[in-house]
């Protein structure tokens, strides 16, 4: 299914060298990146450490420049900076500057971006208490622990209510409760309207609230798409634990139905296809087992990661 | 318009981070003790008492205040970079030349106080030692000013793409060739040699000229200085500044933040 919504981001064939040493060969980091984030999805772009998310993330921020190929944000080409008031940008480990509160900075960033000062309080105010950080407003940030500064990096990249928002590693040093609230904030920007793009390595957290998908591993995308895509619902298993199910009838559904099946003491324990779950409970529950459990069994975005990052071998 | 106030934000923010830095007090401290220290050695003269005071008191103006400019100014981009919080200003509709314009003003205006605060003490001690103040002393102290913008756009350059102690080395030799870039050309045009003589002329129009700035005898002594080259010094401020500038901006473009 083609997606017809306007492309927020478009990389294109994307290749990055850099030169680790003064005299020494260039490396290549990145090999012809290539994807599209859509308007109002949420994109995770997923790979393991050392892979090229962080430097295809500094190429569309224009911190790096690409040694091939062509990147554009808001159809405007990333080398540019009048159009990044319209973007909002989450470093990995953010620093901001120790001698500043967390007022000051944020109306610092608002300066820069071009906020009107009529706005600027009320949107510094407003922000810092989305982010929690409302009791530490006027605090220095050297006083902050990692994951207050995240918030304040959070906050920064939304103090000029961007159309598209960069997250590199947004959940790094938040406990669960920080995180569930970072993922909820992340849930409603899109639900504001806003296209957001997240570098992470916790796929669970992909999982649950992207939208779109790229994976990358050494410097080339291995698969990206819909969530949707990478977990197929054909081949989906379902786990089935019956007590007291009579030996006719066990042989009866391994005749009709294509399961695996294996004993659990008096219990046992059938591998069915999703599609057959209900018609084989029905036959066990009529024969008079008893139903322990039912659990469905997906192939989880992390199976699929590591398949690419096993299949993945570097292209010199 | 939103350029400039971009650039006024960054130059604010880089005044309030340098004014934090213990080196700069350090240097301002010892530059009170030296400009006060003329007292004491102009006693062990019985002639030209008031001269040696002020000669040593605006020496010491010079020297200090300089050296803030360099050590403070060879950070400036470098400590940006390095600390990665120039990747949160880039992510904002900030061009990089804004940026070094921005950290290049905020520090050029913090040099200037503090050469305000030494100019300040100057008189001072001038006043209590019964030394002559007139106009000829502002007019020196304003080209020292005018020295600072060039020596902070010098090591602003430097820090846009090299180490903080190379970049030391680069400005403090630019500094002291600048000032005997004169006696370097007049060297050269005595030589009987052609290429020595066209070598000095080449490096004295490439290599910046301090001594344009230095009206420190004509105030110490009261001998007359002309406007013109007060004129003549602003405009070689002005645009030694912004060419340097416009160097680093090229080089700044086009480094990669990795």
């Amino acid at each position: 299914m083609t997606d017809k919504r306007e492309t927020i981001v478009r990389v294109c064939d994307v290749v990055k060298d850099f030169r680790p040493g003064f005299g020494l060969r260039r490396k290549r980091i990145l090999h012809g990146v290539t994807f599209d984030v859509h308007e109002n999805e949420i994109f995770g772009f997923v790979g393991p450490n050392g892979a090229g998310k962080t430097t295809t993330l500094k190429v569309l921020m224009g911190l790096i420049r690409a040694t091939e190929g062509s990147a554009s944000i808001l159809g405007c080409d990333v080398a540019e900076s009048e159009f990044r008031h319209q973007v909002g940008f989450l470093p990995e480990n953010p620093y901001f500057y120790p001698f500043l509160t967390a007022r000051e900075i944020l109306d610092f960033y608002a300066r820069l971006s071009g906020v009107p000062a009529s706005e600027r309080a009320r949107r510094v105010d407003q922000l810092l208490g989305t982010v929690n950080l409302g009791h530490a407003m006027d605090a220095r940030l050297k006083t902050f622990s990692k994951g207050m500064l995240q918030r304040v990096g959070i906050a920064q990249a939304l103090i000029h209510d961007p159309k598209v928002v960069f997250l590199d590693e947004p959940m790094s040093g938040l406990d669960p409760l920080g995180r569930k609230e970072i993922r909820d904030l992340i849930l409603s920007l899109r639900a504001d309207g806003k296209t957001v793009f997240m570098n992470t390595h916790i796929l669970p957290d992909v999982e649950m609230i992207c939208d779109r998908v790229a994976i990358i591993v050494k410097g080339q995308i291995r698969h990206q798409g819909r969530i949707e895509d990478f977990l197929p619902e054909a081949g989906r298993k379902t786990d089935v634990v019956l007590g007291g199910l009579p030996p006719e009838t066990a042989d009866s559904l391994g005749e009709r139905f294509d399961l695996k099946m294996r004993g659990l003491g008096d219990r046992v324990e059938l591998q069915v296809a999703e599609k057959d779950v209900h018609q084989v409970l029905d036959s066990a529950i009529s024969a008079g087992a008893e139903v322990v459990s039912v659990t469905p069994q997906r192939n989880s975005l992390e199976d699929v990661f590591l398949d690419a990052v096993r299949a993945g071998g570097a292209p010199e | 318009m939103n350029s400039l106030s971009r650039i006024y934000a960054l130059a604010n923010n880089t005044f309030r981070e340098a004014i934090r830095n213990k080196l700069l007090y350090m240097l301002l401290g010892f530059s009170v003790v030296m400009i006060s220290s003329g007292v004491v050695l102009a006693t062990l003269s019985y002639v030209e008492v008031h001269e040696i005071l002020q000669d040593m008191g605006l020496a010491a103006i010079r020297f200090f205040s300089v050296g803030i400019a360099i050590f403070v100014g060879i950070g400036l981009i470098h400590n940006e970079v390095d600390r990665r919080t120039i990747f949160t200003i880039l992510s904002k509709p900030v061009s990089r030349n804004e940026f070094l314009v921005g950290k290049w003003a905020g520090l050029t205006f913090t040099v200037w106080l503090l050469l305000a605060l030494m100019a300040g003490a100057f008189a001072i001690v001038s006043l209590l030692a019964g030394a002559p103040l007139g106009l000829d002393h502002l007019v020196a102290i304003v080209l020292i000013g005018l020295e600072l913008m060039v020596v902070v756009a010098i090591a602003t350059f430097f820090s846009s793409f090299t180490t903080p102690m190379l970049a030391a080395l680069f400005s403090v030799g630019l500094w002291m060739i600048g000032h005997l870039s004169r006696d370097l050309h007049a060297l050269g045009q005595q030589s009987e040699v052609g290429t020595v003589t066209t070598m000095a002329n080449f490096v004295f129009l490439l290599m910046p000229d301090f001594e344009v700035f230095n009206k420190t005898l004509e105030a110490v002594h009261g001998l007359p200085i002309d406007s013109g080259e007060i004129g003549l010094a602003f405009v070689y401020a002005v645009g030694y500044t912004v060419c340097t500038l416009i160097l680093g901006a090229m080089i700044f473009s086009r480094r990669d933040f990795k």
